[in-house]
């Protein structure tokens, strides 16, 4: 459980002198403790257009107001329907119905935080696609749910790729979205995995202390109190003068490789210690991977050099940082001080067996050394003139294991997917791509006004779609254009089609409460982690990685309740 | 208009459900019934209980109003915090204080027409087997794992064979920042709540050595303010964790030990996460695992379209992951499996270390047990005479009270069910 922010980034800057938070803190103290004050500020300032007003998008929009979206815009010419107000919490039930469906769910909506702006724009959005372009482009984000092909290749061409568009597709039980932008980075990915302590590279600093300590007569207290990194640089380093001695000079950076080899390390860890009983000692025996755990630059991150190759014209302040951390990493072959192939030190460090004296000691020895690596990282940042404060460095700095830049893909190129691609998702990802296509095959037929009567139209003469067209035909409309989007000789995979189009001909219109009430939690997750810039959305893979294979889909079916990513 | 209010469901109120429910789709059971048949007997005769109205309650409540269910009962026992706002979508500022329970049933009754609510503040322990037989289904939005193993060994307990009606599914949802989980029981047939207890994460515990000598964190530091300096400056009167002023002198106090110690980090905020063992929480989770919970009620309670089976896990901080699987029941598990458990200890374990372990084990984590074989009593909480009676056996070796191969059953007062033990000695 690492999802959680340290507290003390999380509120400071919001939290009045005498300790005790404000009443704006204490709202959103649950939230805060996830992103912390950077992300909310970022929320704070955002600026969402959603279109149309369905339960769906309602669904979003709740996700998004409650924990403090800036702006948002909705934009629906219709007005509500019976249909409308039976699915819609955010409506007031019967007594919306003929009202303008955009302003009334504004009005549901506003409700529940008055820290938010929310805008209701009646008019249709092929008005605004003609005479509005500019203003359509001042949006963060834009959200389109169940919109035509046609308006959404238009919007889409038009957005790419300053305002990222995320597209969204239900039918009953099926739904899939998608976020188009075409790289998204990211500092702080609360992913899980810690950065390296350098056991294997110990730090001159680190090594002559725990070489200095008189382990066989030091005070017995205090020898039970020595963490497990100094224990396990103090046995590696000793293990290494006794290789060189036996096998003559090496480059010093040897460890125990054989499974024999680190079987009698671990014995000699245990055989340091002076009392049965010394729990840093089987702490350190049980640590003792990380000897031989080598302190590499993670493949991605190293990737990334690549992507943002060292030049003195780095046009973002980010593509600065990594190219300062791609010098850092390259360019030390000289001095042992800040040795090459490595990320600059972190300063934190996790909790361990020890005293509070020992641990303070162990805290200041790699803050130093994180400091002086620090400098020297700055010192190629200045070279390159990249304008950056210090407290952003920190925060690259302590999550540079972790930095991560996402691909995305323009819609154009998943709607539906070029055919090659698509026809091997259907082998190697079959559920998920038979539901995608289902998902574009109605939204196709929807735009060729193939069943132009799916919308709910309340005129008691009007026979209900369901009788008009007849499931069996509509399933056989549905094949013909899935068909259409592979390659000629590949068949559809029977049983998960029959399953894929037999759900979108049951319910093709469908804004199930529960469907867009789960659709409103993930898409509007996708939507705080964008604008937040913490967390890792979906993507279409690492922007640095050379494989091309994923669309970027989230696909979801609420029947067997599974999601999946294409 | 009054004959629209009179029955509330005005033309095109269900077009979307009903093309769900006018026919069947390829995943959909031969039961289904399709037409008025389903649509009647959801909107006129089910009866649904949620329990708890706080992060997923809100959601939970709003996403049945608008499903059709129109018999719904809510219970919690907690009132409004200003902290709930910022999910808890059904309460306003002006609601802080109230009961989570009375204000939510107010609030979907009032934007839902024709939907009855109905509210009760107070525990779920408060009612009996009678109560919980009225229901068709029963979800669960709730914080507390000692709330769930009560509901849990409750309806599993209320499974009579000879009565189909008894067997009443369980849909349990829990979230706790971008991650959580949502799964059906049907009592007795599927792996329930207590065959999972070992799936939870173990509570962080500090060593009381670590905190009363050797800090090393910000929480260390906070814990020995709470656990130690607590009573020892204010004696018998109780901490209130929801009160500012107890948390700002914890604050305070650990601020100075943090000094002291030249560790970094203790905050506020920090303070109150800690001691109130704060897990972040955000709306689209709930949003996430609360619609999951209604959509199984939903295709349960309709026979419209297959059912989870059985445990929906999500993890929403890399991507979207999430992992659909089958959670089998335990032979073993004391609340629905025939077996016992089997335990061996040591010859030289005291009865007190038992208990300790019993308390400590993942799979079984019972607090404050009590004792017993079926000839004696080996140690009882309550009444005092009883536990005063019975406390020398703590410090005996187990193996001096029960035979090898002997049954011990431990019983806990906020459990409603015994564990039943098979011991054996090393």
């Amino acid at each position: 459980m690492n999802d959680s922010q340290p507290i003390e980034t999380a509120t400071t800057s919001i939290q009045m002198s005498s300790g005790a938070p404000d009443a704006k803190t204490r709202r959103y103290d649950r939230q805060l403790r996830l992103w912390a004050a950077s992300g909310q500020a970022a929320l704070e300032s955002a600026r969402i257009l959603v279109i149309p007003a369905t339960a769906t998008t309602t669904s979003i929009l709740k996700n998004l107001v409650l924990p403090g979206l800036g702006h948002f815009t909705l934009m629906d010419d219709k007005v509500v329907t019976g249909a409308d107000a039976g699915n819609n919490f955010f409506l007031d039930g019967f007594k919306s119905i003929g009202k303008f469906r955009a302003q009334e769910v504004v009005n549901g909506l506003m409700e529940m935080n008055d820290g938010v702006e929310g805008v209701a724009d009646v008019r249709n959005i092929r008005e605004a696609l003609e005479i509005d372009k500019g203003w359509l482009k001042t949006f963060d984000i834009v959200v389109a749910h169940n919109v035509d092909s046609v308006i959404l290749d238009d919007l889409a061409a038009l957005l790419w790729p300053d305002t990222h568009l995320v597209v969204v597709n239900s039918a009953g039980f099926l739904a899939d979205f998608s976020i188009h932008y075409r790289e998204h980075q990211v500092i702080e990915s609360h992913v899980e995995t810690s950065p390296s302590l350098r056991i294997d590279q110990a730090f001159p600093a680190l090594l002559e202390y725990a070489m200095s300590l008189p382990l066989d007569t030091m005070d017995i207290t205090d020898h039970a109190h020595i963490p497990y990194p100094v224990i396990l640089v103090r046995a590696l380093e000793e293990w290494r003068r006794e290789r060189e001695q036996v096998s003559g000079p090496s480059s010093g950076k040897g460890v125990p490789r054989t499974t024999a080899e680190r079987k009698v390390f671990k014995e000699r860890i245990r055989a340091m210690m002076r009392k049965f009983d010394e729990e840093n000692f089987e702490e350190a025996e049980a640590q003792a991977f990380k000897c031989w755990t080598p302190t590499v630059i993670p493949s991605e991150v190293r990737e990334l050099f690549n992507l943002h190759p060292s030049s003195a014209s780095s046009s973002t302040t980010f593509s600065g940082l990594v190219s300062g951390l791609s010098q850092f990493s390259q360019n030390n072959p000289a001095s042992p001080q800040y040795p090459s192939g490595l990320l600059p030190l972190t300063p934190s460090l996790p909790d361990m067996k020890s005293s509070t004296e020992e641990y303070v000691k162990l805290q200041k020895l790699f803050r130093a050394q994180s400091e002086k690596e620090k400098q020297v990282f700055k010192e190629y940042l200045s070279r390159a003139q990249v304008d950056v404060n210090d407290a952003t460095i920190d925060q690259f700095l302590k999550n540079s294991h972790a930095i991560k830049v996402l691909k995305g893909r323009e819609w154009k190129e998943i709607n539906p997917g070029a055919k090659e691609l698509l026809a091997g998702k259907l082998s190697t990802h079959t559920k998920e791509a038979a539901t995608h296509l289902a998902l574009a095959a109605i939204r196709k037929l929807r735009a060729k006004s193939v069943i132009s009567s799916l919308e709910y139209v309340s005129s008691p003469n009007d026979t209900a779609m369901t009788d008009i067209l007849d499931k069996d035909k509509l399933k056989d409309l549905l094949t013909a254009e899935a068909k259409s989007f592979l390659p000629p000789a590949v068949e559809l995979p029977e049983a998960e089609w029959l399953v894929a189009s037999g759900e979108v001909a049951r319910a093709p219109s469908a804004d199930l409460p529960t469907t867009a009430a789960f659709l409103g939690g993930l898409v509007a997750q996708e939507v705080i982690k964008m604008i937040t810039k913490q967390y890792i959305p979906i993507s279409a893979g690492n922007a640095a990685s050379s494989t091309n294979d994923q669309l970027g889909i989230c696909v979801v079916d609420l029947v067997e309740t599974w999601t999946g990513i294409l | 208009m009054t004959d629209v209010q009179a029955n509330h469901d005005w033309e095109g109120r269900y077009y979307h459900i009903d093309q769900i429910l006018d026919a069947p789709g390829p995943r959909t059971d031969e039961g289904f019934m399709a037409g008025d048949g389903v649509k009647d007997f959801l909107r006129k005769q089910s009866k649904i209980l949620v329990i708890g109205a706080g992060g997923l309650g809100c959601e939970i409540l709003a996403n049945l109003a608008l499903t059709g269910f129109k018999d719904i009962h809510v219970i919690d026992m907690d009132t409004i915090d200003i902290s709930n706002l910022n999910r808890q979508f059904l309460f306003r500022p002006k609601d802080v204080g109230k009961s989570k329970a009375i204000v939510a049933a107010e609030f979907i009754m009032n934007r839902v027409p024709g939907v009855k609510v109905t509210p009760y503040f107070g525990k779920i322990q408060d009612k009996d087997d009678e109560y919980y037989l009225q229901f068709n289904l029963v979800i669960c939005g709730l914080d507390s794992v000692e709330a769930r193993r009560w509901i849990n060994a409750t309806l599993v307990n209320l499974v009579d064979p000879e009565n189909p009606e008894s067997l009443k599914p369980l849909i349990d949802g829990g979230t706790e920042g971008f991650k959580g989980q949502a799964r059906v029981i049907l009592p007795t047939i599927t792996s329930c709540y207590e065959c999972s207890l070992d799936m939870l994460n173990k509570p962080t515990a500090f060593p009381i050595c670590t905190i009363a000598n050797t800090p090393r964190l910000p929480e260390h530091c906070i814990e020995w303010a709470s656990v130690l300096e607590w009573p020892r400056v204010h004696g018998d009167k109780k901490m209130d964790t929801d009160n500012p002023d107890d948390i700002t002198w914890l604050y305070t106090v650990a601020a100075g030990r943090a000094k002291e110690f030249k560790i970094e980090g203790v905050t506020w905020s920090l303070t109150q996460g800690v001691v109130k063992n704060i897990i972040p929480a955000i709306a689209s989770t709930n949003a996430i695992i609360a619609a999951s919970c209604c959509n199984e009620a939903f295709k349960i309670a309709t026979s419209s379209a297959a059912y989870l089976n059985n445990y929906f896990m999500l993890i929403g901080i890399e991507g979207i992951y999430s992992y659909t699987f089958e959670h089998e029941k335990k032979s073993n598990c004391p609340v629905c499996g025939g077996e016992s458990v089997s335990l061996s200890i040591s010859r030289e374990m005291t009865l007190e270390e038992l208990i300790d372990l019993l308390t400590e084990r993942q799979d079984i984590q019972i607090k404050n047990p009590s004792l017993s074989t079926p000839t004696k009593q080996l140690y009882l909480r309550a009444p005092p005479q009883l536990e005063e009676a019975t406390r020398p056996n703590m410090f005996k070796k187990v193996s001096e009270l029960v035979p090898d191969g002997g049954e011990v059953t431990v019983t806990a007062g906020t459990l409603p069910f015994s564990l039943s033990i098979d011991l054996s000695f090393t």
